[in-house]
């Protein structure tokens, strides 16, 4: 019965409930759960109204008490009779003795109902007028000072549990007794030792066993428990059903210009940038004046030539290989060879018939075919490929786009183009293995070795006899797939990026330029076109590829230029030239694409038709120049592009330079392979470098050998080094950083003839090689050594600082020569002038005579 | 306080100066000399370059700090100066 105690209450009423307690709460007996002097009732609203104690109005939780009247309430039972709220205790409001009546609102219902009367006065005062508080404590007080009286016990039950827990014996104790007989006391003993473990009977243990007829069921049992927190593990596989490409992409964030501005406008950048400067300009400094990280002791030179190669390897040309083949090299002198670009390994050699055989030809009897011959390492005895021509080759070349095409220079003055495709993979073949192996897979195996024929290409197409050179061809150069040339010499754009045009030079003082392809057929219909080539298809044979087909024997040259001497009217001889290659810089992209195209189209020359000069563009920067080396010796600079003179006719300008610096026939001009400005020209009994736009002659000039100089060539991995061969059979390797004045090697008697034609070639970045042939009719492979290929450092840089040098000093030279010379003039004149008696001379009329000299020399100029 | 084109054109016209370009915190680009691809490529690997190098600066003393940052290669000399989160990246040709 928890009876709380409201707040506003009545200590008194607790008291009461205390006193009340102990003599209820023993005993489990129902009683109303409301002191007997207290009687809970409910009062309707009506009631609360007549009374005036409506709830939370008149009454409230802190003035919970109304008095009434007794007689108003007996007069409201009387009035309302049953339905009166103070019905049910009418009988004890007639017993009370007071007039009042007190009648408390229970807000908190704690007697069960809303109001509560309160029966007794007794109660009423005690309510109305609480007791002190202070009484209270003093009673505490009093009762904790008084030591508690012991009570009597009151059994509550258990001692019945004690009874049951406790442990009584259920029978009386056991007891035996054990003693020893009489007679044996006093008697002699006899101890002895004996070991615990061993004696059976020393020790008696009684182990513990299973009785199986004793069993317990365990009751209880002591385990402890912890509460943990519920987990739960799984694991799944993803199924990747349908495989796909995952890629990001990104872009970098940048800033606006409005963005830009504004940050630096800022003052934080201001500030970084004060600060920042002073140490970026102190290491840009720091930088400028030396570098820090060069390795002294490597920059010393530790190159192979210095140290390590000197025991080892020789520093000459050591001989590699030699080929020759008695059916096609007897009586015959190599006028021409070329190592084919890409199958390594491979040299290509024209043989032709000797100048003094030439004369005798038509009488003697040992007319045969001329061959281009191929030779290869593996098989130094049988050549691999012959090409025929109509008449010996004096020159040929490798086309640079595609090297299974060559163009080669008769000596009747005709252009012939071989195609060489259908064979490549019997030369790859062929150089690979070692074996010969013959075209035609058809037959047995025995067949092809006993035949063991080499095969022979046929030419695909000659130019037509009349547009040819009237005399031989003695120098054939392809235009660099860059740059083609139309037919008024304008240097324009390749579309394809091959080489389509082939220059040729002769004796009949002119310089041919070709093309490869078809000029555009301005009125031919289709049908005439078919018929033409179909007639074309018949006159070709069988074997021969059909590339060039639409060039045979009609094949005529696209531009002619004819070489007027600078001085006299007549023109010059040419026999070698050479023009400056043109690397195409920018429009790389459109290169690209044209580049896709032309791997389709490139084998296609017949398709090809010459573009019209307009819709190509023009290249600007192309050199159009270009040096000839004549019979005369003589080195002239000119311009391939045609004029037009006065009259309107298509003319070719005069060239700008002639110098005759060797004495006999100019057998080499040859560009240097670092240097787009340096030529290497040799003749008669000296050679020169030359540089392009110096005018005033070569840079450096050989001294006088004592043999004709036959043929030079640079090295193709030394910018300074270059082979000289001579007319006894020797020759000479020239440093021009070591020494200018003479050779630095010298091979003598390499051969006994002359030498024909010196070739370099890199086959592998190890194997450097030097091809010789000589008048005999023989080519010797020799190996560069290291020393010679290998450059020393920054070999490239002093050799252009020696041609600066040499340039300047040629200017030098020069200018004290036109002193010297104006000197000896004014000498001249002055005797000249004292001789008619006059000995004073007005200074004016002598500046006049100097001013005059001086432009007529300009004239010259 | 000059202005900072000025003082940018300083170190724009030394001897050697392939080109120049200043970063700001975030790795973008503000002011450049070079074409447009290199700069941004050039401004974002070389913010992180330089934040690993920072870091490395100060986790070994965090009273330090990275200054300047040189990187010398094959073909040019790169380098970087740092302050107040901005960087200027200047691209040199050595003489030789």
């Amino acid at each position: 019965m928890p009876q709380k105690r409201p707040k506003s209450a009545t200590s008194s009423a607790g008291k009461m409930k205390h006193k009340d307690r102990k003599p209820e709460s023993p005993a489990p007996i129902e009683k109303p759960d409301h002191p007997e002097d207290i009687f809970p009732m409910v009062l309707t609203s009506v009631t609360q109204e007549l009374f005036g104690c409506r709830a939370d109005e008149d009454v409230t939780s802190e003035s919970p008490y109304k008095l009434l009247k007794k007689d108003d309430i007996i007069q409201d039972i009387k009035t309302r009779a049953a339905v009166s709220d103070f019905s049910p205790v009418k009988q004890r409001v007639l017993d009370y003795p007071d007039d009042e009546i007190l009648l408390v609102f229970d807000r908190d219902f704690i007697y069960g109902q809303c109001f509560y009367l309160v029966m007794t006065p007794e109660a009423k005062e005690l309510i109305l007028n609480p007791p002190e508080p202070e009484e209270i404590p003093a009673e505490i007080e009093c009762e904790v000072n008084k030591t508690p009286e012991p009570q009597k016990w009151i059994s509550l039950g258990s001692e019945l549990e004690i009874e049951e827990e406790s442990v009584k014996e259920t029978r009386e104790k056991l007891y035996f007794v054990f003693s020893k007989e009489r007679r044996m006391f006093g008697g002699p003993v006899c101890f002895s030792d004996s070991n615990a473990a061993d004696d059976k009977y020393g020790n008696l243990g009684c182990p513990s066993y299973q009785d199986s007829r004793f069993s317990i069921k365990q009751m209880q049992r002591d385990c402890g428990t912890q509460a943990a927190p519920t987990l739960q593990s799984s694991s799944a596989q993803t199924q990747w059903k349908r495989k796909k490409n995952m890629c990001t992409q990104y872009k970098p964030r940048e800033f606006s210009q409005e963005e830009k501005d504004n940050i630096l406008q800022s003052e934080s950048l201001k500030n970084f940038c004060n600060l920042v400067t002073p140490r970026m300009l102190y290491a840009l400094q720091q930088e400028e004046i030396m570098n820090v990280f060069l390795d002294d002791l490597k920059a010393l030179g530790t190159c192979p030539e210095e140290g390590e190669c000197s025991g080892k390897d020789s520093a000459e040309l050591m001989l590699y290989q030699a080929f020759t083949d008695q059916t096609y090299s007897k009586d015959r002198t190599i006028s021409c060879i070329n190592w084919h670009p890409t199958i390594y390994g491979l040299i290509a050699v024209a043989f032709t018939a000797k100048k003094e055989q030439q004369s005798d030809e038509p009488t003697s009897s040992d007319v045969r075919p001329s061959h281009i011959v191929f030779f290869c390492f593996s098989n130094p005895y049988d050549p691999q490929l012959l090409l025929e021509c109509p008449d010996d080759i004096y020159a040929f070349e490798f086309c640079p786009s595609d090297p299974n095409i060559i163009v080669g220079g008769c000596r009747n003055g005709q252009v012939v183009l071989w195609d060489i495709s259908g064979h490549i993979t019997h030369l790859q073949r062929a150089q690979s293995s070692g074996k010969k192996v013959s075209v035609n897979t058809d037959t047995f195996d025995l067949d092809d070795n006993k035949e063991k024929k080499t095969p022979v290409v046929r030419c695909c197409a000659v130019s037509a006899m009349d547009s040819s050179h009237k005399a031989r061809i003695t120098d054939v150069k392809w235009l660099p797939p860059t740059f083609e040339v139309t037919r008024l010499g304008v240097p324009v754009e390749n579309q394809y990026n091959t080489s389509v045009q082939v220059v040729t030079c002769s004796p009949d003082c002119s310089i041919m330029f070709w093309d490869v392809r078809l000029p555009k057929p301005l009125n031919q219909s289709a049908l005439d076109r078919k018929k033409t080539e179909d007639q074309k298809v018949q006159m070709t044979p069988y074997s021969v590829p059909d590339t060039f087909k639409h060039l045979d024997r009609t094949w005529k040259p696209l531009l002619r230029v004819s070489l007027p001497n600078i001085n006299t009217s007549e023109e010059y001889v040419p026999l070698k030239f050479s023009f400056q290659h043109y690397t195409c810089k920018g429009n790389t992209d459109r290169n690209t694409e044209e580049a896709d195209k032309s791997s389709e189209i490139i084998r296609d020359f017949s398709q090809l038709r010459l573009p019209s000069a307009k819709t190509l563009t023009t290249l600007e920067d192309v050199n159009t120049k270009f040096y000839i080396g004549t019979e005369d010796g003589e080195i002239v600079y000119t311009d391939w592009k045609l004029e037009k003179d006065d009259s309107g006719r298509l003319q070719s300008a005069k060239p700008l330079h002639c110098f005759s610096i060797h004495s006999w026939m100019v057998n080499t001009i040859q560009r240097s392979p670092f240097f787009k400005d340096i030529i290497l020209t040799t003749g008669g009994w000296k050679f020169a470098i030359w540089k392009e736009g110096v005018m005033d002659g070569p840079i450096i000039v050989s001294p006088i050998s004592e043999h004709v100089i036959t043929v030079g060539c640079w090295s193709l991995s030394r910018p300074a080094v270059f082979f000289i061969g001579k007319d006894d059979g020797s020759i000479e390797v020239w440093n021009l950083l070591e020494k200018t004045s003479e050779p630095t090697q010298v091979h003598a008697h390499i051969t006994n003839a002359k030498i024909t034609c010196i070739t370099p070639w890199t086959a592998t970045p190890k194997q450097h090689i030097l091809a010789v042939t000589d008048d005999l009719g023989v080519v010797r492979v020799f190996e560069i050594p290291k020393t010679l290929y290998i450059p020393s450092k920054s070999e490239s840089l002093n050799v252009k600082k020696l041609f600066e040098l040499e340039e300047n000093r040629l200017k030098d030279y020069l200018q004290r020569e036109k002193l010297s010379q104006k000197e000896q003039k004014e000498a001249e004149e002055l005797e000249k002038k004292m001789e008619p008696n006059e000995p004073l001379k007005s200074e004016q009329e002598e500046e006049d005579t100097h001013l005059k000299e001086y432009r007529e020399y300009m004239v010259l100029e | 306080m000059a202005d900072v084109e000025d003082i940018l054109k300083r170190i724009e016209a030394h001897k050697g100066v392939i080109g120049t370009v200043v970063v700001n915190g975030g790795g973008i680009p503000i002011r450049t000399t070079l074409d447009n691809s290199t700069t941004v490529q050039y401004a974002g690997l070389f913010r992180q370059l330089t934040t690993m190098a920072r870091s490395t600066v100060r986790d070994i003393d965090p009273q330090n700090d990275l200054t300047f940052l040189r990187i010398r290669t094959k073909k040019h000399e790169i380098m970087v100066a740092l302050e107040n989160d901005f960087l200027l990246i200047v691209i040199q040709k050595p003489c030789e």
